[in-house]
């Protein structure tokens, strides 16, 4: 009886196996979730950053995005923009718009760059440089710019400042890149210096080379010394998104992301959510040389004077839209 | 409105999924020269810079030269005797004279001057060693954002003998001006170089070849209105021309022979008949002093590496045999000219 009473007391004051079995599973679970959220934390607060909401007069997407599992394009207009500290950070210039269209069904990425300075009709501000649309409403009025002008269905934005494409190229060990024309601008922006008004000397030798993410950002930004000026800009940042996409293709996605997010808070801003961001990043990495499709309007504009004095690109629209439906067949507005 | 929980679990499997097709980590910069396991010997001594230092292969042995200076684009005499090479400060260069182990150094261009401060670069010796072309910007008009000015570089020619230097051509403006040049082995009256323009409709970036005689100024070019042609370098005994042309995404490594001397444009353009030796993301192309073979940088996982491509120029202009890899995720300058002398 004591025996046994004794045995009683003793299972008695602690858990059976099947309790330890559920509390080995309930701290699992509790590790895992922790764990993910670690993981994931960087990358949610990064995706949280938004524009503010449409404001009034702006009108709303044309499309919602189309569902995961559907091979339908998806649009992303990719911002660039100056934020050093001579700007308000609530009317930066987009200084770059580029649509980059994703044609899952037939495997193939297109680059759309956007002149700054075209002549566009901004919803509830007129005619002005397209570059305007995101200074006075954020990338809501970018994209509803855009999507009138052209008639592309813009599904997401994503915009970038200086420092975080620096951080994009230094976080990925560089890029390598074929500089088209020697780089040389002895009024190249000193983008970091305390008052952002300064000036420094540039010079990147023309030829293949690494380059880290400051002598990116100074052979995307610098146009002083390309008689092409904004064109010659648009195709060195089509070159650099491109060496972006190689030289991610080495890279392992599942340790990098979060220090990828970590690095580029409060240096980005978008609309993607992390599920569309893991997809479209693992399309993105699996294409080759040939199927990314480089266009520009440039053939398609001249240059001109507003009526308030600006130099502008006037666009022939006929021409443009034949060019843009070339590109994205039906897959337009009405 | 959003599903963080199932979004979390789809994000973690296409990660993995992700993960699971990576091809291979891309290599990060080691900070330092490294040596394949199985090591290639260099003949001669062949000059390199990693992170602006200057660095010499000789054999199986690497020697590090110029300790704290900021070299870019070393060159060698023929003799294998003096150095010249361009040395960086924050927002200027000087082209530098020195002995082989970066003694005895003689700067012989100015870091600036009424214009302003000033870029040099890419010195190349005469076969005698007695001139020198280079490039700067000296003599561009003072430029400000609110009235900016062409600056470009032209290629200039240093005068051992007098010690003064003058500018031999003019570059198309607005274009960030020409580049590479050297003097052709065993005719250094005749330089060659690459002219940088833009050409059809809409304009683009354009890379020509241009020789051009250094006595009369007469120029013609080598390649078509629009190639991307550039980094030309001479066998040693001057008849053949290796150089990069960048077409379709890569910027592969081209040789061909080159005529004795061109009273007027020629026709075919030369180019039009090289011979692809390379393909890859291949740069800053020299030649061995024996002409046995070219070595040059070329992207390999990531990172530039120096490679000696062995080459027949007797009969069939040709590669003998496969590049044989220098160093091996070591991050060279890309941007900087490689030398090789005896």
């Amino acid at each position: 009886m004591n025996q046994t009473g004794s045995t009683a007391v003793s299972r008695g004051s602690g858990p059976s196996r099947a309790q330890w079995i559920v509390i080995s599973a309930v701290l699992l679970c509790l590790a895992l979730i922790t764990g993910a959220l670690l993981y994931a934390m960087p990358v949610l607060t990064l995706l949280g950053n938004h524009d503010a909401a449409r404001g009034r007069g702006v009108p709303a997407p044309a499309h919602a995005p189309p569902p995961l599992n559907s091979k339908e394009r998806i649009n992303i207009l990719l911002l660039g923009s100056d934020n050093d500290q001579k700007f308000p950070q609530d009317a930066l210039l987009s200084q770059t718009m580029i649509v980059l269209s994703v044609d899952p069904a037939h495997h193939q990425v297109t680059l759309l760059s956007l002149p700054r300075d075209l002549w566009v009709e901004i919803p509830g501000y007129g005619n002005a440089k397209i570059d305007l649309a995101y200074a006075r409403g954020g990338a809501p009025l970018a994209r509803a710019a855009v999507e009138k002008a052209f008639k592309i269905p813009i599904h997401y934005y994503a915009w970038i400042g200086l420092k975080g494409l620096v951080r994009v190229v230094d976080r990925l060990g560089g890029i390598d890149v074929d500089v088209l024309h020697p780089v040389l601008d002895d009024n190249y922006p000193n983008d970091f210096n305390d008052s952002g008004y300064g000036t420094e000397r540039v010079y990147l030798a023309a030829g293949p080379q690494h380059l880290d993410g400051r002598h990116a950002l100074q052979y995307v930004r610098s146009r002083h010394g390309d008689l092409l000026s904004d064109f010659g800009r648009s195709i060195r940042q089509q070159q650099v998104l491109l060496a972006l996409q190689q030289r991610a293709e080495g890279i392992d996605l599942v340790t990098a992301l979060p220090n990828f997010a970590r690095d580029l808070n409060g240096h980005v801003k978008t609309d993607l959510d992390l599920v569309r961001v893991t997809q479209l990043a693992l399309f993105i990495r699996g294409l080759r040389p040939g199927d990314v499709r480089q266009a520009f309007i440039t053939p398609y504009v001249r240059d001109a004077t507003s009526p308030d004095g600006q130099q502008i690109l006037l666009a022939d629209w006929p021409a443009v839209n034949r060019y843009v439906r070339q590109l994205f067949g039906d897959d337009l507005l009405p | 409105m959003r599903r963080p929980g199932r979004a979390l679990i789809l994000a973690a499997i296409a990660l993995l999924a992700g993960a699971c097709t990576s091809n291979g980590a891309a290599s990060h910069d080691p900070g330092k020269v490294v040596l394949p396991a199985k090591q290639t010997t260099v003949a001669g001594n062949l000059y390199a810079t990693k992170g602006r230092s200057l660095y010499r292969f000789s054999g199986t042995h690497l020697t590090p030269l110029l300790t704290g200076v900021k070299v870019k684009d070393p060159a060698v005499s023929a003799d294998g005797t003096r150095l010249a090479f361009a040395q960086l400060q924050e927002q200027s260069s000087t082209i530098v004279l020195s002995d082989v182990d970066g003694k005895a150094r003689q700067t012989i261009t100015p870091s600036s001057g009424p214009e302003g401060a000033l870029w040099a670069f890419s010195p190349s010796f005469s076969a005698d060693a007695q001139k020198l072309l280079y490039l700067t910007d000296r003599g561009k008009q003072p430029s400000s954002p609110r009235d900016l000015q062409p600056n470009d570089l032209a290629v200039w020619l240093y005068d051992a003998a007098s010690a003064r230097s003058h500018r031999i051509a003019v570059p198309v403006a607005y274009t960030g001006g020409d580049s590479d040049p050297v003097f052709r082995p065993a005719a250094s009256d005749q330089v060659v170089y690459t002219t940088y323009l833009y050409g059809g409709v809409p304009l683009q970036p354009v890379a020509r070849l241009t020789w051009m005689s250094s006595q009369t100024g007469a120029s013609v070019s080598l390649s078509p209105e629009r190639a991307r042609d550039f980094q030309p370098a001479f066998s040693p005994n001057g008849r053949f021309l290796a150089f990069i042309r960048a077409d379709s995404g890569r910027d592969d490594l081209y040789v061909m022979a080159l005529g004795a001397s061109f009273g007027r444009e020629p026709r075919p353009y030369p180019t039009e008949a090289a011979i692809l030796l390379q393909s890859g993301m291949v740069s800053q192309p020299v030649w061995a002093p024996d002409g046995s073979a070219i070595a040059f940088l070329m992207l390999t996982r990531g990172s530039f590496d120096l490679f000696v491509l062995p080459v027949a120029t007797s009969g069939t202009l040709r590669a003998s045999g496969p590049a044989q890899a220098v160093t091996h995720g070591s991050f060279l300058d890309a941007d900087s000219r490689l030398a090789w002398s005896p």
